[in-house]
């Protein structure tokens, strides 16, 4: 049983307001869910390289920010990458910061030239008929700079990479519970998210064929690519359905990257990307889960659609997109998030940002329903003064 | 659009499982007692195995 200190009963009433407003409700005052990734690097005095390559210096980073800073919720690690697994397993598609990146610049994603993408053109069939053992057999020795695929000669480091990913994983995947009890316990802060979700599409594009080899097989086989998300949905719900919150009290994280116009068509919008990815979305809320719709870049184009879903079914996160037409739009069937942009966290003043705030809170979050966040995740460009100004700010207007 | 033609057959692979308790269980010497109990065992394990390719794709 957890006893009921002040940090519990801080946590408490913050998981409240949080849980409130998700639900479309009005809580006692606007939640603050600032997602801070190498932001806590910076504030903490730390490298990029020192949070990404340690993961318990990247979780005392976080657990120091949520001591100062009065948030309500935040995610236990937004530095998601830590660089044991991707040194465990060799995987080809990062930098990691101190390894062929400046010790100060975030990890990247690298995407491979078209005609080495990590996915044929000609393999949909495969993919389509095993995704599991295509990921194992094909996709793996491709991404991995050790694993060997079947029918050729098993190596020293190819069973190394087994051994070594399969514990690296299980050893940061389960430092989690403690690191989420820590914010609860020391700060009393609500672990913001659990679980995660990407859209069949996403993943083609992103880990697959890649963008440009998407693009390509949209024009020269799309009944493959329509095939080959429907494929992949099933075992994407059961992801998301295995790393969710058991108390469905927070939501599932789901990262939007490349599926709105103009980066595809409307065509290819309401024939591909969300028929393939709106039963999941169904299926989820039927189970009883919201999804936090982190739409990076815009959506503007989208926002009707986005109306099928249900009522509070998910939590959308605005970036980029004009915040009081996204509220306007979807406001009365979703909660919003975001509201203060990146640009202005990094390269404005304290008293710019309080303005925002005030004006954010005062147009979007005035009936309830609003969390106060950056637009996007907050890196280490953010200026600190700035940071405390939002959050400052969050309490002093945003008061019910 | 209709991905319905020409489709390649799938592999009994369903979401969560590696390799399938049914064909595990006809490589084991008959089972003499609770079945059950094994086969959860193997999914159990075989759930993380699942997991770790899975999460490679979407969560790293």
């Amino acid at each position: 049983m957890t006893m009921v200190t002040d940090k519990e009963q801080l946590y408490q009433q913050r998981l409240k307001r949080y849980v409130t407003a998700m639900r479309k409700g009005k809580p006692d005052m606007v939640p603050i869910r600032p997602f801070v990734a190498e932001f806590v690097a910076t504030y903490c005095g730390y490298t990029c390289q020192d949070v990404t390559q340690d993961y318990q210096k990247a979780f005392d980073a976080v657990i120091r920010c949520c001591r100062d800073f009065d948030w309500d919720a935040a995610v236990a690690n937004m530095v998601y990458v830590w660089g044991g697994l991707p040194q465990a397993v060799g995987l080809k598609y990062y930098r990691i910061p101190g390894v062929g990146l400046d010790e100060n610049t975030g990890f990247q994603y690298l995407e491979p030239p078209a005609e080495e993408a990590f996915m044929r053109a000609d393999e949909y069939d495969e993919l389509i008929k095993d995704p599991t053992g295509y990921l194992f057999n094909v996709w793996l020795p491709r991404v991995s700079t050790d694993v060997v695929p079947p029918g050729r000669p098993n190596t020293f480091r190819n069973n190394l990479s087994f051994l070594k990913g399969g514990m690296a994983m299980l050893s940061y995947f389960g430092a989690f519970p403690a690191q989420i009890d820590r914010m609860r316990r020391e700060c009393g802060t609500v672990s913001a998210i659990a679980g995660i979700l990407k859209a069949p599409f996403d993943i083609i594009a992103d880990k697959l064929r890649g963008y440009l080899g998407l693009c390509e097989d949209l024009v020269e086989r799309p009944a493959k690519v329509l095939a080959a998300c429907e494929a992949l949905a099933p075992h994407l719900l059961h992801v998301a359905l295995t790393s969710a919150d058991p108390s469905k009290t927070v939501p599932i994280g789901f990262w939007m990257h490349r599926g709105c116009v103009p980066f595809i068509s409307m065509n290819q919008f309401q024939n591909m990307f969300w028929p393939t990815l709106k039963p999941i979305l169904q299926e989820l809320f039927k189970r009883g889960h919201q999804v936090l719709f982190y739409a990076e870049g815009r959506w503007a184009a989208h926002l009707q659609t986005f109306r099928e879903l249900p009522d509070a079914s998910i939590i959308f996160h605005c970036d980029m997109d004009d915040i009081f037409e996204v509220h306007r739009v979807l406001g009365d069937k979703f909660c919003i998030s975001g509201g203060v942009p990146n640009r202005l966290l990094a390269f404005g003043t304290p008293d710019e940002v309080r303005q925002r705030v005030r004006e954010v809170i005062r147009r979007v979050g005035k009936d309830g329903g609003f969390i106060l966040d950056a637009s996007a995740i907050v890196q280490n460009d953010a200026r600190v003064e700035n940071i405390r100004a939002m959050t400052e700010a969050g309490r002093e207007y945003g008061v019910y | 659009m209709t991905s319905n033609q020409q489709q390649p057959d799938r592999v009994h692979r369903p979401p969560g499982v590696c390799i399938p308790w049914e064909e595990k269980v006809r490589e084991l010497p008959r089972i003499t007692a609770n079945e059950q109990l094994v086969r959860k065992t193997w999914e159990d394990i075989d759930a993380l195995a699942y997991m770790y390719i899975w999460h490679l794709l979407v969560s790293s």
